[in-house]
């Protein structure tokens, strides 16, 4: 799993039937220091995640296969949840 | 999923009979200023470099595509399957606003 902001989302009409419906938020992961590490990720969500709220995405892609109900989906990434706090007492 | 923009493809005259039916396309992982850049920016190379990604969409030169790498790119289909990238989406719009820091 990975802490990572939510800086946007994707919209395509020709894709994996298994992503049919679902959110694809552009996510990018969060350095140590608080900065952008990496490119960005694709996951899908199902927590309405807002921009620039911190989440955390994870990579298990049979995880992902059970959430969209569909065993030959090849997604990957997914948002597990929406971060309150990434430290006891900082506010994000 | 990430992103990337495809710049080429490829021809097989002999391939794995599991593969038979769909296309290759050279992509160019987008780096993250290409993000900001949009759609409607010049086509162009990423920082990483660029793979072979299965194609049973119909991607085209130029566009930009979400590519899933690793072994759920051989989960869709029926049989083991030699394939570690294939496509997932064709991108029609993209919404990006990096973080201001």
């Amino acid at each position: 799993m990975q802490l990572a902001r939510v800086e946007g989302n994707i919209v395509a009409t020709r894709k994996h039937p298994s992503l049919q419906a679902w959110r694809l938020v552009i996510c990018q992961p969060i350095a140590p220091g608080g900065g952008p590490e990496g490119v960005p990720i694709i996951a899908i969500d199902s927590h309405g995640a807002g921009l620039h709220q911190q989440v955390v995405i994870s990579s298990d892609g049979k995880a992902a296969r059970k959430a969209v109900g569909v065993d030959k989906s090849p997604v990957r990434w997914l948002v597990v949840g929406v971060v309150d706090e990434s430290e006891p007492g900082r506010r994000i | 999923m990430k992103l990337g923009t495809v710049i080429g493809r490829v021809t097989l005259s002999r391939g794995e009979p599991s593969l038979h039916g769909g296309r290759f396309l050279i992509v160019s992982p987008l780096s993250r200023e290409q993000y900001a850049a949009g759609l409607e920016a010049t086509p162009a190379m990423g920082k990483d470099p660029s793979l072979v990604v299965y194609d049973d969409l119909g991607g085209g030169v130029g566009d930009i595509i979400g590519y899933e790498e690793g072994a759920e790119a051989a989960q869709p289909f029926p049989s083991p399957t030699p394939v570690d990238a294939i496509n997932c989406a064709l991108v029609d719009e993209m919404f990006y606003h990096p973080w201001p820091g």
